[in-house]
């Protein structure tokens, strides 16, 4: 960058002996790249500490990416814990990178990932110990383009004031795009107006500055950028490696493993999952590739355990073959193989056995409590599917199960709130058959109740998200009907989902709430003992935005603050899925059955790649 | 199988990775193992662990100029290839440094190592080793120090816990103490304990800059050995 950059390394490093858990801070972990003769830098921020970012993998893709640029370092930043911020701001220390411990405003280009909307004020937290000017707007020639990107990206409203530039979509090929884009931008001298429309010309970057709100609720653009962001998306994932020396924590973070993505996209039409309609076509990995790239991330990372990942990886159709195989080569090592998520009616009796070990539970997510409301949400499982799963995890030597249900779905009654509990006795009562008499005592099933936020792109994008005191009466339904003996249950915390909801389908009027929050002091609010409600009810409340409309019904016939974003998925397949939905009646998966016509495979030029030929 | 191969790492903690926590560096140390594809024996039962052992904990902050553990190898690799494939798959703050075969039946490293030399930093306005060596003398001749840790007092016989008599140098404009500590069961006197205690009751200010563990060694009669050469 033009400006040279300020030394604070010895600075940064002489708060390590002060604060809580330095691990966070010190890099020089096996696999960091160190590329001090790079003459673009970019920071990659992870909007929470670094026990939680280490876990994302788009990051280590990214960083990846980009490290293998010429010329081009992308070095990683994670929000300082409050105890580190309070002396950074002390002591007058910006936000540091950290590979090169250097400020991060130094740095040509700052990614930032939006896993989730409880992020949002841990940006700007960010922004602002970087001394980076919160806004676009506000931002000078010699600020760094702040580019987000993410789930958070498909309604990127509330968080649009703050960022030069969003991608939506997939990474791989876009960031190299936009680092040209950048690169060939600051050669032509351009200023920052100009770059911010050369940047608009990549496919998939949305640039919110070139937008403004329009009085029927929707977003017109001002000129400059397309009339609809469509999002990116990768072809063919095969010809992607994913990371296979990735960093390798000191830490105890979350998810402290090796991961290999082994498919991307799920159609199983989940009506109110996100990730589900966003991140179509299905696209599995060939069984070979899994298979070579889990065991040199293995040999790379030197860690326990490789986990093998996708949103629903008990769904690839060759999953037991890769299990097999890669099961065989770790044989009488420490080092074992992991599904992270898996669906009850593809977890059988053969996986099952193929993954005991070091297992300490098995999670799965039938998400309602009766076969009514589960049709209604397309969830198309039954509960003999799960209770066939459970009866198999048993069977081979599992103890514990780990349940996830939703209240507050599209047409719940009181009746499907106490039947989760009736499930829940009748998962119970099968786990106790399955195990041995002298081992039944220490048969677990624990239960996660979240609430449900309707979000965008979805069939239920139209929907109400039910309001606290409802919540608290249904919840109170629950814990009724739940078995006592041998269940934990735990509840997401209603307040943070409400929350959710608010912002999670929010305008661009959201973003004053969320910088008025974050300036009362609002940072970590999905850390459940710093979240606090009032304080976001007050910043609303003075901005004049009420939640309550926001989390409630919308307009079918109006534009939504995101139908300028598209996922591909078109606006008339999820009315006709929100229809289906009232009807109770089931949509199947088009990797199993034929086309359902969701629009993503001829809008985007796109199709499913299945592995095996075909599943099921 | 039986016992395997005992083999002896000895690595440093420096730089940056002083920071990290006894746990952190058994982990990282552990995956530099299977990083480097040694033949590495795994503990029997239900979960296999890879079979290591650690000489005594280091602290948060806390650097190890010779620091030590024991891992078990199934079969036999010369000591040389053992060093620059563990050099080769070590972060380089906790780089390898030397690495030999050890007897099967010797002593784990965590009950023979009882004597810890350290080198402690102390920033001060003026230097004044004299000064604050005859400071450090009067808390030694004391007899005890009384340290709280979380909540817990434990008092320290000094006699005991301070095999030799500390030494005051000057480096650089630092205060230089260098002190040696008996460690093992009974507990450990940390040396910034006794420096602290020092400085609360010298009259020139001074802060503490950085503790560096220099040495683990073996008692052996009136000897102390290093665990290996």
């Amino acid at each position: 960058m033009a400006t040279p950059a300020a030394d604070v390394s010895a600075g940064a490093e002489s708060l390590l002996p002060l604060v809580e858990r330095p691990a966070r801070y010190v890099d020089g972990e096996w696999g960091a790249r160190h590329r001090p003769e790079a003459s673009y830098r970019t920071a990659l921020l992870y909007p929470d500490t670094y026990e939680l970012g280490m876990a994302n993998q788009a990051l280590a893709i990214l960083y990846d990416r980009l490290n293998a640029i010429d010329g081009v370092a992308a070095e990683r930043v994670f929000v300082p814990w409050k105890d580190m911020a309070a002396e950074m701001r002390a002591s007058s220390t910006p936000l540091f990178t950290l590979e090169s411990m250097q400020p991060v405003r130094d740095c040509a280009l700052v990614g930032v990932t939006l896993p989730y909307e409880l992020t949002y004020t841990n940006v700007l937290e960010a922004l602002d110990l970087a001394g980076i000017p919160l806004r676009s707007a506000d931002r000078a020639e010699a600020d760094p383009l702040v580019v987000g990107g993410g789930p958070c990206a498909f309604d990127p409203e509330p968080m649009a004031p703050f960022f030069d530039a969003i991608l939506v979509g997939e990474g791989e090929e876009a960031v190299v795009e936009i680092v040209a884009a950048h690169r060939a931008a600051i050669e032509a001298r351009a200023n920052r107006e100009e770059t911010l429309r050369r940047l608009a010309g990549v496919p998939g970057v949305y640039v919110p500055s070139l937008y403004a709100e329009a009085p029927d609720g929707g977003m017109r653009p001002l000129g400059g950028g397309p009339a609809v962001v469509e999002k990116r998306v990768l072809r063919d994932l095969g010809a992607f490696r994913p990371p296979t020396c990735p960093v390798v924590p000191f830490m105890d973070v979350v998810h402290d493993r090796a991961t290999i993505e082994i498919l991307r996209g799920c159609a199983r039409g989940c009506r109110f999952c996100q990730a589900g309609m966003v991140y179509r076509p299905v696209r599995e990995r060939r069984a070979d590739d899994i298979v070579r790239d889990s065991l040199a991330a293995l040999a790379c990372g030197g860690y326990e355990e490789v986990s093998l990942t996708s949103l629903s990886s008990s769904d690839h159709s060759l999953i037991e073959d890769v299990v097999r195989r890669l099961s065989r080569r770790l044989e009488g090592t420490d080092v074992t193989v992991s599904l992270p998520s898996l669906r009850v009616d593809a977890f059988g009796l053969t996986l099952a056995r193929l993954l005991k070990g070091k297992r300490p539970g098995l999670t799965l997510a039938p998400e309602a409590g009766t076969q009514r409301l589960r049709d209604v949400i397309n969830k198309n499982v039954t509960g003999e599917d799960l209770l066939g799963a459970v009866r198999a995890a048993f069977e081979a030597g599992w103890r514990r199960v780990k349940l996830y249900f939703m209240i507050g779905l599209p047409t719940e009654t009181d009746e499907d709130v106490a039947g989760i509990g009736r499930l829940v006795g009748e998962v119970l009562a099968a786990a106790r058959e399955a195990t041995p008499a002298d081992q039944r005592g220490s048969v677990r099933v624990g239960v996660s109740v979240s609430t449900f936020v309707p979000k965008a792109h979805t069939p239920f994008q139209w929907d109400a998200q039910l309001t606290l005191p409802e919540v608290l009466r249904r919840q109170k339904i629950l814990r009724d009907a739940m078995p006592r003996k041998g269940v934990e249950l735990s509840w997401h915390d209603a307040s943070a989902s409400f929350l959710e909801g608010a912002l999670a389908r929010g305008d661009r009027k959201v973003a004053d709430v969320i910088e008025r929050t974050w300036r009362s002091g609002a940072v970590f609010d999905a850390w459940t003992e710093e979240f606090s409600l009032d304080r976001w009810l007050a910043a609303f409340e003075e901005e004049g935005v009420d939640p309550v409309v926001l989390a409630g019904p919308r307009d079918a016939k109006a534009p939504l603050p995101w139908s300028h974003i598209s996922s591909g998925v078109s606006p008339a397949f999820l009315k006709l899925e929100r229809e289906r939905a009232e009807r109770a009646v089931a949509t199947p998966d088009c990797t199993f059955e034929e086309c359902t016509g969701c629009g993503v495979c001829p809008s985007l030029g796109v199709e499913n790649a299945i592995a095996g030929g075909s599943r099921g | 199988m039986a016992e395997g191969f005992r083999l002896r790492v000895r690595y440093g903690k420096t730089g940056r990775l002083r920071h990290l926590s006894h746990l952190e560096v058994i982990r990282a140390c552990e995956r530099s193992v299977r990083r480097a594809g040694l033949p590495y024996s795994v503990t029997q039962g239900f979960s296999p662990k890879i079979k290591a052992a650690f000489g005594p904990a280091l602290p948060v902050g806390t650097a190890g100029e010779r620091e030590y553990y024991d891992v078990w190898l199934t079969s036999y690799v010369p000591a040389r290839t053992v060093l620059e494939r563990l050099a080769g798959a070590s972060p380089a703050g906790l780089a390898p440094q030397a690495v030999s075969y050890a007897g099967g039946r010797e002593p784990s490293l965590s009950a023979a190592l009882t004597v810890a030399r350290y080198r402690v930093l102390v920033a001060s306005p003026a230097t004044w080793p004299e000064e604050f060596g005859k400071v450090l003398a009067g808390v030694v001749g004391s007899g005890t120090l009384a340290v709280e840790h979380k909540g817990k007092t434990k008092v320290f016989d000094l006699a005991r816990s301070l095999p030799e008599e500390p030494r005051v140098g000057s480096e650089d404009g630092f205060l230089v103490v260098e002190i040696t500590t008996r460690i093992g069961q009974e507990g450990s006197l940390r040396p910034e304990a006794l420096v602290h205690e020092a400085l609360s009751s010298s009259p020139k200010p001074g802060s503490l800059i950085a503790v560096t563990r220099t040495d683990l060694l073996v008692e052996a009669g009136k000897e102390w050995l290093r665990p290996m050469e």
